[in-house]
């Protein structure tokens, strides 16, 4: 028994070996693709462009032009008219406009209520939001108004809220999703495609064997793939906090992939060929991701959501892998992520085993 | 090879391949998938962080001390809970995910206040997700800010927002999904239609018949072409009548645009479904090269004219930035054929599809290797 489930995982890997092209493609999607994603975005405004018109002529617009300053803005353009300005801004060559009015310096000096304009490209909706309260800010720090407060801020667990870390992460913890599912269910339906999967099950072997050994086989590859991942970009390339045990996330991880390959088993159940493993499993897995908590927090999502996310693994297992690498959650506590992934997997497999592990 | 293509051949290659994509319910998936990704997806993406759940420790309990309490509780972004929990206490709900934010009023608020004194407030913020962090935080400034500042300033921000006016996360966000959607849905359809044949063997009917190499590329591709062209309408009625998404532009830009960037798409999946010698590589290397960089270049969650170094290389390399262009221009600007930069875009995107095709054309061999 346990030599024929070994020999079945080794046939699985030699084959994949055999694929040059698909051993590159897993090995870039887990270096240079989740590096790409690291490196790509920032989501707090940074090298704002920012333009003006000064009809002012004066000092204080300079005064306040000159605290515009990187990482957040990229320096002033000057224009000459507001329409060259706000055609810069059509084109999204500018995000946020300065206007000075004739009057501003004037006003200013006689210390009555003075206006700046600001035109502003609100297409992503919050960045607009966070440059006007940056701002404002400027606003009050350059005339100088005390506010009888101070915030003394503290940000746990990471603490320069370092994005690009947390960036590469989320997407190294979707790209196994979406791989161990395509994986897995390629595995089977080229079988099923080419009717081997019938001779298969005819032979004298317990179909669950063949199939958890098939399952073995395609997370092992992807494991692989995480640790390569996590040396050479995760921690290498970027500073990623690890402030909970590696090894948890390394268990976590394991759990989460073996119970996603249950969902690649269950696409492999429907489908008759690869076209249509394609198309289910981004049907499939679009929700999953969207229920997990990845974009949206899950308690700001509609009720009945809410009660739907309980069915996403990788909303245990995004919850489970932030806790370890930020929060620093010690490993006994994580034990509602475990088991969360491991009831899920569970029900998985069983509908895997009944459907594609009979041959009637 | 024929120097032109003949169109009954194409014809009878064109009914062939519509039969065998309707026949394997393949048709459900067109139009299923578009759909979905944008309703879920435009429900479900927030940018803006309402309802973080804020622990306020008052250890004032002063007339003051509740006027800034009810200043969180008043906005929409917070949602307050008042404990009397010690400040480690509070620190171990944020650490077991169950608060956000914890805000720690000190004893003495009052009386700095009304000696004119400046008193700390200390904020705690849950930064595992760090851009969601920043934004609490500068929401957390904001209140305390207005709650602070009771001589008005002398210079006010006379804010004119553009395009989104109401600031509505909606309508930043549906036309990126459709520029992500009708990315990603066509290419993954075509990548696997050459492959398919090549690892079923019926590609040797096309090396053996004496159909033309564009004639054969035309052929797999116009149905797929035809079939999605209708998903330009059908996202369209999501964006306008279910988001309320406005449509300030022209809709022939809108239409003629989408056509070119889902030709665009096709194209990239053919070209795998040519290189590839085996489909599970093409839809690995599909869904790879397609979904990523849908996001990151589509201007919702960085605008392009922030990006610098490899990202504003490479963001100018997909055509997704192109398109996303014209794409927001006619739903929130309106600046249509006038500007001169979208009739420059439109020229690179049909370039994408000369150049992509032209490519195509020179891998695809008609003979065996």
């Amino acid at each position: 028994m346990k030599s024929l489930f070994f020999a079945i995982v080794f046939k699985e890997l030699k084959s994949f070996m055999r694929s040059a092209a698909l051993v590159a493609v897993v090995l870039y999607s887990f270096t240079i693709d989740i590096y790409v994603a690291g490196e790509g975005i920032d989501i707090e405004p940074r090298n704002v462009a920012v333009g003006y018109v000064d009809n002012s002529g004066g000092g204080i617009s300079k005064k306040i032009l000159s605290n515009l300053h990187s990482p957040e803005f990229v320096a002033p353009v000057q224009f000459l008219s507001q329409k060259e300005l706000s055609n810069a801004i059509y084109n999204k060559e500018i995000m946020v406009g300065l206007v000075f009015d004739n009057d501003f310096e004037k006003l200013y000096r006689e210390k009555k209520n003075t206006q700046l304009n600001v035109l502003l490209d609100a297409t992503s909706a919050s960045q607009g939001f966070t440059t006007l309260m940056y701002l404002q800010s400027i606003l009050l720090s350059f005339e100088d108004i005390q506010i009888p407060l101070e915030l003394k801020i503290h940000k746990l667990f990471n603490q320069n809220s370092d994005n690009k870390s947390f960036m590469a992460l989320s997407e190294l913890l979707s790209l196994i999703t979406m791989l161990v599912v395509i994986l897995t269910a390629i595995v089977f339906v080229k079988e099923k495609e080419d009717g081997t999967w019938d001779i298969m099950l005819l032979m004298p072997i317990d179909a669950k064997l063949t199939i958890l050994a098939k399952t073995l086989s395609q997370v092992i590859i992807v494991m692989g793939g995480v640790i390569l991942s996590l040396g050479f970009v995760i921690f290498g390339m970027f500073d990623t906090p690890m402030n909970g045990s590696f090894w948890s996330f390394i268990f976590l991880t394991f759990l989460y992939t073996f119970s996603s390959a249950g969902i690649g088993l269950f696409v492999a159940a429907i489908a008759k060929d690869v076209m249509q493993v394609a198309q289910f499993s981004i049907v499939i897995m679009i929700p999953l991701i969207f229920l997990s908590g990845a974009w949206t927090p899950v308690y700001t999502m509609h009720p009945f959501f809410q009660v739907l996310s309980f069915f996403s693994p990788l909303r245990y297992y995004i919850e489970g892998s932030e806790s370890i690498f930020y929060r620093g959650t010690p490993f006994l506590d994580l034990y509602p992520y475990y088991f969360g992934v491991m009831i899920l997997g569970f029900i998985l497999y069983i509908i895997g085993f009944k459907k594609i592990g009979r041959l009637f | 090879m024929k120097s032109f293509v003949r169109f009954s051949v194409i014809k009878a290659f064109v009914l062939k391949e519509l039969t065998e994509l309707v026949r394997t319910k393949l048709i459900i998936m067109v139009y299923m998938m578009p759909s979905m990704v944008t309703i879920l997806f435009g429900y479900g993406i927030a940018m803006d962080v309402t309802h973080s759940r804020i622990s306020i420790i008052d250890n004032d309990n002063s007339k003051y001390s509740s006027e800034l309490i009810s200043k969180f509780s008043h906005s929409k972004y917070f949602d307050v809970t008042l404990t009397h929990e010690s400040e480690a206490e509070a620190l171990e709900a944020i650490k077991k995910a169950q608060s956000d934010i914890v805000l720690i009023i000190p004893s003495s608020f009052e009386k700095n206040l009304l000696k004119g004194q400046k008193s700390e407030l200390g904020v705690f913020i849950d930064a595992a997700f760090a851009n969601r962090a920043s934004t609490m935080q500068n929401y957390v400034q904001g209140v305390i800010q207005s709650a602070a500042t009771t001589s008005a300033p002398m210079i006010t921000l006379n804010t004119r927002t553009l395009f989104n006016q109401a600031m509505r996360d909606e309508d930043a966000i549906v036309p990126g999904l459709i520029g992500l959607v009708l990315l990603v849905a066509p290419a993954i359809l075509t990548a696997l239609l050459i492959v398919k044949e090549k690892e079923k063997g019926t590609i040797f009917n096309f090396y053996a018949s004496p159909i033309g190499k564009l004639e054969f590329l035309i052929a797999k591709l116009l149905p797929v072409l035809m079939l999605h062209s209708l998903n330009i309408f059908i996202l369209f009625i999501w964006a306008t009548y279910l988001f309320d998404v406005p449509f300030r532009g022209s809709f022939f830009l809108y239409w003629l645009s989408s056509e070119i960037y889902i030709l665009i798409s096709l194209s990239i999946g053919m070209l795998i479904s040519i290189i590839a010698k085996r489909q599970i590589v093409a839809v690995v290397l599909t869904v790879i090269i397609t979904i990523l960089p849908a996001f990151l270049y589509s201007g919702m969650l960085m605008p392009i004219s922030s990006m610098q170094g490899i990202s504003w290389v490479e963001a100018h390399i997909f055509p997704v930035m192109y398109y996303n262009h014209i794409l927001y221009d006619t739903f929130l600007i309106g600046q249509g054929f006038d500007s001169p930069k979208i009739v420059l875009y439109l020229c690179i995107l049909i370039g994408y599809v000369v150049a992509l095709l032209g490519l195509g054309a020179l891998f695809l061999k008609k003979e065996m290797r």
